[in-house]
């Protein structure tokens, strides 16, 4: 038999019975498909979240006060003295005080209760924040100490609804704080508050509250190790707080320095976690899929046996059979497996746009090793259904397999 | 469609003391106690007996669609026992054919396409031919303007006479068929028969029908009664239907 005969007669068997082979098909389809799909999705989205955490704290250090919260008190550990002493190390850059206001902000009879943050313009820089409109804290308000404010997205809104917040007056406490810019939204579910939030000078916050310490302070490392300028900056506080510490035991120090880094990995190991699980349950409806491939060729196993009994009572070898149904289980899976392959693509790229018009820009990453994996199986579990019992049938003489009954 | 002479001196087929048992867990059911048989070129033999009488499986071996248990074939002098599966499979390819009861067609698959698949196994017709030849057979069966329909729109005398079409494409040594009017009415059956004698009074084909029907059988020159897996008579038949001048089968 030629091997363009071989190869016309597949096609006219998988023509000829329609229904069993869709319904072939459909198993490697949903369980190539859910495979692709889910473990892409999955992996899209843990990039979409470590993006998330990289984009606004690349090299970004916080350093906060710990320690038991006395009544009415805030934490008092973290000195200005402090800060002007951070500000001359050489691994950290950018330094960025900061004073919790505990206050209410209104315009007219609009009130909100934000988190009001009295810092300096390294503080918009350091979490990578964009301004929309008027400008953001200076050196000069900083100097002057003057009643400057900067919205957030979300703030102006409240405030002021659709009118231009910029050169209008808004009431921190007592105190009266004239609008000098507002902030552009940060547009993501993970960092949603930062659209709600009402920045003034650090100076001015000092001088309102009369604190004598910092709520916090953030930087930025300016080397690549961002564990070797933490360090400094540990090293430098521990030296000035007078606490021997040689163990790093947290619990001894008065204050905590962390690394966006640190988040970033633990984000990359759950994320990691998720993904094996998804794939996990991806694995499990392909083999679903396996099974119900396994199903249909095991009905049609009767019918097919007849036929290789009627091709072989015609004069088929049992190479012109194998060959034969070799080349129909592989287009089978192949054309299955390739549909799945586009499907699952093309659905988890429609859910990771859809996704990206909510929870800003989600990249789309299709899991090659999961698209391999599934189509290996789906190649394997289709060879082993349609070859097995297509030999057996092989095997039998031309009458035994003609009348077959299963 | 006239037969090529390929005459040589041994008898096409001969048997000596055929057996054929079938096993299932390890029961032995002996369907053939020792069959002999010599069928020349050119005969049309109805091979008759009850069911259970070991009629299709005689002609099952004798078409290559099973093996004997025991005793000899000799087909045009040739032993088949040594043979292996691939010359099996050439000689069923190139010297006989089968008409079954059931049809056997692939459905929905075009008739044309139905009587051309024996060629695709055909070891040395060429591709070129496949689609005259196939045109040639099924014109002999008279269903020319049916070549493109699928099989499974004809009906029962007409997808027989498919399968007659299928069975002569490769021009055979020996045409096979097994109760080919036993799942067709009258008319349609008289039709098949038709077409069967015709094959052997003007194609000079070699015929061996196995039917339980006396009518049907007696439309051959010779016919073999077996009982119980023995040949209980052979007789040349001394009243022969002929089909051309009946409408209907006589069942």
């Amino acid at each position: 038999m030629l091997l363009t005969d071989t190869f016309k007669s597949a096609y006219t068997a998988i023509t000829a019975h329609r229904m069993r082979s869709i319904l072939t098909m459909l198993g490697i389809i949903i369980g190539v498909g859910s495979v692709v799909l889910m473990v892409s999705v999955g992996r899209s989205f843990e990039r979409y979240v470590l993006d998330q955490v990289e984009s606004f704290s690349s090299h970004l250090i916080e350093v906060y006060p710990t320690g038991f919260e006395k009544f009415g008190r805030t934490l008092d550990s973290l000195s200005f003295a402090d800060y002007e002493a951070v500000l001359k190390l050489t691994t950290v850059k950018d330094v960025a005080p900061v004073i919790f206001i505990r206050e209410k902000v209104s315009v007219g009879t609009e009130e909100i209760s934000p988190n009001i943050f009295g810092t300096t313009h390294h503080f918009f820089s350091n979490y990578s924040l964009k301004l929309r409109d008027g400008r953001i804290l200076n050196d000069s308000d900083f100097k002057g100490a003057r009643s400057v404010a900067v919205l957030g997205f979300q703030a102006a809104e409240d405030l002021f609804g659709p009118n231009n917040p910029l050169e209008n007056r808004i009431r921190i406490g007592q105190r009266f704080y004239t609008v000098v810019g507002v902030m552009d939204t940060v547009g993501s579910a993970l960092l949603q508050d930062l659209d709600s939030f009402v920045y003034v000078p650090f100076t001015t916050a000092r001088a309102q509250t009369g604190q004598k310490f910092m709520s916090y302070m953030t930087m930025k490392a300016t080397i690549e190790d961002d564990a070797l300028a933490m360090a400094d900056v540990t090293s430098l506080l521990r030296q000035r707080h007078g606490i021997e510490n040689p163990d790093n035991n947290y619990d001894k120090d008065d204050f905590r320095a962390r690394s966006a880094s640190q988040a970033t990995e633990i984000v990359g190991t759950v994320g990691l976690g998720l993904t094996a699980f998804i794939g996990l349950i991806a694995g499990i409806s392909l083999i679903v899929g396996g099974i119900g491939i396994m199903n249909i060729m095991l009905v049609s196993v009767t019918e097919r046996t007849r036929e290789i009994g009627l091709r072989k009572a015609l004069g088929a070898t049992r190479q012109d059979i194998m060959r034969q149904f070799l080349i129909e289980a592989v287009a089978l899976t192949m054309l299955g497996g390739t549909i799945g392959i586009i499907g699952g693509a093309v659905i988890g790229a429609v859910l990771t746009a859809v996704a990206s018009k909510f929870v800003g820009h989600v990249p789309f990453l299709l899991s090659i090793p999961a698209l391999l994996s599934a189509a290996g199986m789906a190649l394997a579990v289709g060879l082993l259904f349609g070859i097995v019992p297509a030999r057996k049938a092989a095997d039998l003489s031309p009458m035994e397999a003609i009348r077959w009954e299963g | 469609m006239p037969k090529k002479t390929k005459k040589t001196a041994a008898p096409l087929i001969e048997t000596q003391n055929l057996h054929k048992s079938y096993f299932s867990e390890e029961l032995e059911t002996a369907v053939l106690h020792g069959i002999n048989l010599t069928i020349h070129e050119e005969e049309f033999i109805s091979i008759m007996g009850p069911s259970g009488s070991g009629k299709s499986t005689l002609m099952h071996i004798l078409g290559f669609l099973d093996q004997p248990t025991q005793g000899k074939y000799l087909f045009r002098g040739e032993p088949t026992r040594t043979m292996t599966d691939d010359e099996l499979a050439a000689i069923r390819a190139t010297r006989v054919s089968f008409v079954f009861q059931a049809f056997n067609l692939l459905p929905r698959t075009s008739v044309l396409d139905n009587v051309m698949l024996p060629l695709l196994y055909h070891p040395t017709i060429p591709a070129s031919e496949r689609i005259d030849r196939s045109m040639e057979a099924i014109r002999a069966v008279d269903l020319t303007d049916r070549a493109l329909y699928y099989t499974n729109q004809l009906s029962g005398g007409q997808q027989q006479r498919v399968a007659i079409a299928r069975a002569l494409v490769t021009d055979p040594d020996v045409i096979f068929a097994d109760e080919p009017t036993g799942n067709l009415d009258s008319t349609s059956g008289n039709q098949v028969m038709e077409v069967l004698q015709n094959l052997h009074e003007q194609g000079g084909r070699t015929i061996i029908l196995v039917t339980h029907e006396q009518s049907t059988a007696a439309h051959a020159k010779r016919i073999i009664h077996l009982k119980d897996g023995l040949v209980d008579s052979d007789v040349q038949s001394f009243k022969r239907i002929s089909a051309k001048t009946n409408n209907t089968l006589e069942k």
